[in-house]
């Protein structure tokens, strides 16, 4: 399509002519609309501001748009802008997902650094399963990507067991940034508890127990939470220091759950003295959809400029040369190979944040969660979006999530009502079943059949109709 | 046409068992439930659940909202619970985790502070809500049992999950002592898994319950053998549990999944050397119907003498007050036969559950608003109760969130006089099948009366 300027208004540079903003007034609708996504949490019944102006259930709908969203327009890269295909997205995403959650849980570092490093991580497996893309395309590539949708699960459920838990889900914790401010401290030198309020959904407690001047064997640190439940050790949100006997000299506890806590050294038989400071301090959480959004919304924004930004570069022409005809952009100097290699590993990279996203959104982490389903389901979102438009995974994931999420649940009731009248042998119970598979699918086919570029060639139709007018013709 | 043979089979086998009830006077609610204190008229208490009603679990969940619907319309018939009407307000998930987050979400933002107790049916949406159900302190019931979903991946974290049913992996440790205590039935014991991928299909198969079936002397390969719920030729992981040794297959998969294990060992000719048994929704009529379609080399169907859990009362069990109140329900409801399951049944002792909670909570708390998460949570877990009059016990000792009750029954089919279990098709009750054949009779069977599960959940 065309990049079209308004009438009245010509390019004088050629970065005027490659510039992302067109206009000034092109610039000023896209700072607007990130500004009014940004406030939407604030009007959130559970927002800061208790408005209840949009429910919270939207909150959480343009959070899971907005994760699919950055995985699908990695799929983009791949398969719009590069013509390379991959029926293994979902495992790329598990991938990331994986990665983080074992980042943060093993290694002990923090989301912040955790997902840098899994977009690398991810983006190096995508290497690997890019590599056929050299000898084959078309179906056998699909084929050939689709053994990492077997491959990638088998990895992380059997030979990494013992890291990922398998089958068995792996709980996440919530991204904090702190501690950020001292506000108590004590010192505990008998068994008697320290009892105190904790647990903010948006400032959580730090607390840091340090045992000193122990004169005999080490006293046992408990930290109980509002269940009146000791913490175990092998809890993630707990990290503790060990000397070389075994003893827990140190233990730090993030405290999530709100209500009243309770810090009690427990001595051994044997120990006569000790002394132990409990400090506490607040760090932000991220723990809540609405502090959430505010993690993934920026991130997302980020990546589908990047994404834009992709195809006015050199890497982007040879991106588009290689998807239009590989033959020529060999015969132009391109080197294919490298660049389809360099799609897979940009496209796993955005899959790779996806999973990573998703990982920390979930607080749990199952394979379930990234099966061959999920990977046509994106595929199938690209082609209703339309591939090789920046725009076409917002397009495509929103269409699918507001069909499944909103409009489903908004005609089965009618339907619920009257088809059983019209048609009796029709049970009420699978009507809801029924109609996901048959709405996404029509929409599918429908897409195919009358907009096969996807609802984001209709948007550019519509855009230049706009620039253009009154002299549409 | 299948179907309709199905359905009219299934209608002959319902009116068998309740022609004799249908003459008897009305059967009364087997009532064991709390006096109210509180009087809610012009009040309604809403029971939510949503999971999946239209994927692989279809076959148990949909008579679940079938059951919840005519318990719904007793109460209300009957001046409700306390004068409180009941309602229920469900969604179908579908089985994708997506669409389970999803209505979690909707319920919370759509019913606020009404969102105390929610259904829920399967152990992946357990896993997957636990920590959303502490932070939002609601609480939840579940006829499944993955020890992460309830217990977390320590198996000692609290939580806001109760399961109706024992945890998988204990029902697993109940059917291993089982075997240990059974030499003559099953000598040289080793149990290889073949079963679903995932939470519910691999709950049964962890290192804490190998370790206790091996410390009984009964052997289990470590690798289970994986197969989807679409897959129809699984003849590779079972003959791949047969070449390592194993002498039983054990399977924590639902409906079809059963069937399918049971006529690959028929069609490997391996009927006389393997022991089929699983995990509780193993008795059910859907597999009895669906594990005919492959006969043993003595006639009788390949899923005959199948060994599983059975923690609730089954239809046969007609002294039970409970299984005679549901059955004259059903029949008034004019539920349709492939209704006539486990899921219909024990939904109707989980209702009762939750009627109970709500009284003894609102008794305490002294309104239906001040009904609090935190207070059906505690009254849940002190609550000591025979549901429905003997349905299934119901009480959480020690911090246990799961049933602890358990018995090991056996799927047979019945003889011709309906006195007990056919041992060879000429003394099987065939009925027509509507399509010119003839169908066995599936019952279940107790081999033992309830006792305590090993409890294998880990952590301690």
């Amino acid at each position: 399509m065309a990049n079209i300027n308004p009438a009245g208004v010509f390019d004088t540079k050629y970065e005027e002519d490659m510039s992302i903003d067109r206009t000034p007034r092109d610039k000023m609708w896209k700072n607007l609309a990130f500004f009014l996504l940004l406030l939407i949490p604030l009007f959130a019944a559970s927002g800061p501001l208790g408005i209840g102006l949009i429910s919270d259930q939207y909150v959480g709908l343009i959070i899971r748009v907005a994760i699919f969203v950055i995985a699908v327009q990695g799929l983009n890269i791949l398969i719009g802008f590069n013509g390379q295909i991959s029926l293994g997205h979902a495992a790329f995403m598990a991938i990331g997902a994986y990665s983080s959650a074992i980042i943060v849980r093993e290694l002990g570092l923090s989301f912040w650094i955790a997902l840098p490093m899994t977009a690398i991580i991810t983006g190096l497996v995508g290497l690997i399963f890019g590599l056929p893309s050299l000898r084959v395309k078309g179906f056998y590539l699909a084929m050939a990507t689709l053994a990492a949708q077997f491959i990638i699960p088998w990895v992380l459920r059997y030979p990494m067991e013992d890291l990922t838990g398998g089958t068995r889900p792996l709980s996440v914790p919530a991204p904090i940034i702190g501690p950020i401010s001292a506000y108590a401290d004590d010192t505990l030198t008998d068994d008697t508890p320290l009892v105190f309020d904790a647990g903010d959904p948006y400032f959580v407690d730090v607390i840091t127990v340090e045992l000193t001047a122990i004169d005999g064997d080490y006293p046992e640190i408990q930290i109980i939470d509002p269940d009146e439940s000791v913490i175990p050790t092998g809890d993630f949100n707990m990290s503790f220091e060990e000397d070389a006997d075994g003893n827990i000299s140190r233990m730090s506890y993030i405290a999530t759950k709100h209500g009243e806590h309770q810090v009690i050294i427990a001595p051994e038989e044997g120990t006569s003295t000790f002394n132990a400071h409990v400090s506490r301090s607040k760090a932000l959480s991220f723990a809540t959809d609405i502090a959430y959004y505010y993690i993934i919304i920026p991130i997302a924004v980020l990546l589908m400029f990047f994404a834009r930004n992709i195809i006015r570069t050199r890497t982007g022409r040879a991106f588009i040369s290689v998807r239009d005809n590989d033959l020529a952009a060999e015969l132009l100097g391109i080197n294919v190979f490298t660049y389809k290699l360099r799609a897979f590993f940009l496209s796993s990279v955005y899959a790779g944040i996806a999973g990573c996203l998703l990982a920390f959104e979930r607080n749990s982490l199952s394979l379930d969660m990234f099966t061959l389903a999920v990977s046509i389901e994106m595929l199938a979102m690209l082609i209703i979006g339309g591939a090789g438009f920046p725009l076409g995974a917002l397009f495509g994931v929103t269409f699918v999530r507001l069909l499944q999420e909103s409009i489903i649940p908004a005609i089965r009731p009618l339907l619920e009502d009257n088809l059983p009248l019209i048609l009796p042998f029709v049970d009420t119970v699978n009507i809801a079943g029924a109609l996901n598979p048959i709405l996404f699918g029509a929409a599918l086919i429908i897409f195919l059949i009358l907009e096969p570029r996807g609802i984001a060639h209709r948007w550019e139709i519509l855009k230049v109709a706009w620039k253009i007018r009154p002299y549409s013709y | 046409m299948k179907k309709m043979s199905l359905t009219i089979v299934l209608l002959l086998f319902v009116a068998m068992f309740t022609m004799p009830s249908m003459a008897q006077d009305m059967v009364e609610y087997p009532s064991t439930l709390t006096e109210c204190e509180v009087d809610l008229t012009g009040e309604t208490i809403t029971i939510y659940h949503f999971g999946d009603l239209s994927g692989a679990y279809a076959f148990i969940t949909q008579p679940i909202v079938a059951a919840l619907e005519d318990a719904v319309k007793y109460w209300n018939d009957n001046g409700g619970v306390c004068g409180a009407m009941l309602a229920q307000e469900f969604e179908d998930t579908g089985g994708d985790l997506e669409a389970t987050q999803s209505a979690y979400d909707r319920f919370t933002s759509e019913f606020g502070d009404d969102l105390d107790l929610v259904l829920l049916y399967a152990s992946p949406d357990a896993e997957l809500l636990r920590e959303q159900l502490a932070e939002d302190e609601i609480v939840s019931l579940i006829s499944a049992g993955s020890v992460e979903g309830l217990y977390g991946e320590d198996g000692q974290t609290p939580g806001w999950l109760f399961a109706t049913n024992p945890l998988y992996i204990n029902q697993f440790g109940d059917f291993c002592e089982y075997v240990s205590e059974n030499p003559d039935l099953f000598p040289d014991p080793v149990i290889g898994h073949v079963t679903w991928p995932g939470a519910f299909g691999e709950a049964a198969a962890t290192p804490a319950g190998d370790e206790f079936c091996t410390n009984l002397g009964v052997e289990v390969i470590d690798e289970p053998q994986i197969f989807l719920p679409t897959d129809t030729d699984i003849l590779t992981q079972v003959q791949n549990v047969v070449d390592a040794g194993a002498t039983i297959i054990y399977t924590n998969t639902l409906a079809s999944g059963p069937a399918l294990v049971a006529s690959t060992v028929v069609d490997l000719g391996l009927e006389d050397d393997i022991t089929l048994a699983g995990v509780n929704w193993v008795m059910d009529t859907s597999v009895g119907i669906l594990g005919q379609r492959s006969l043993k080399a003595n006639g009788m169907p390949a899923v005959d003498s199948m060994y599983g859990s059975q923690p609730f009362v089954w239809w046969t069990e007609t002294d039970e007050p409970s299984v005679q109140f549901v059955t004259e329900q059903f029949n008034a409801n004019e539920r349709t036969p492939a209704e006539r399951n486990i899921g219909y049944l024990f939904t109707w002792g989980t209702s009762d559950i939750i009627i109970e909670a709500y009284i003894r909570t609102i008794n305490e708390a002294g309104s239906l608003d001040a009904v609090t998460g935190a207070g059906l949570r505690a009254t849940l877990e002190s609550m000591e109760y025979s549901v429905m009059d003997g349905m299934f016990p119901f009480s959480y000792p020690d911090g246990f969130r799961d049933a602890t009750q358990n018995r090991i029954a056996q799927l047979m089919f019945a003889n011709a006089e309906m006195s007990g279990p056919a041992m060879s098709p000429d003394e099987a009750l065939m009925i027509d099948d509507g399509n010119g054949g003839q169908i066995f009779v599936p019952i279940v069977v107790p081999l033992t009366d309830f006792q305590e599960t090993p409890n294998l959940r880990g952590g301690e």
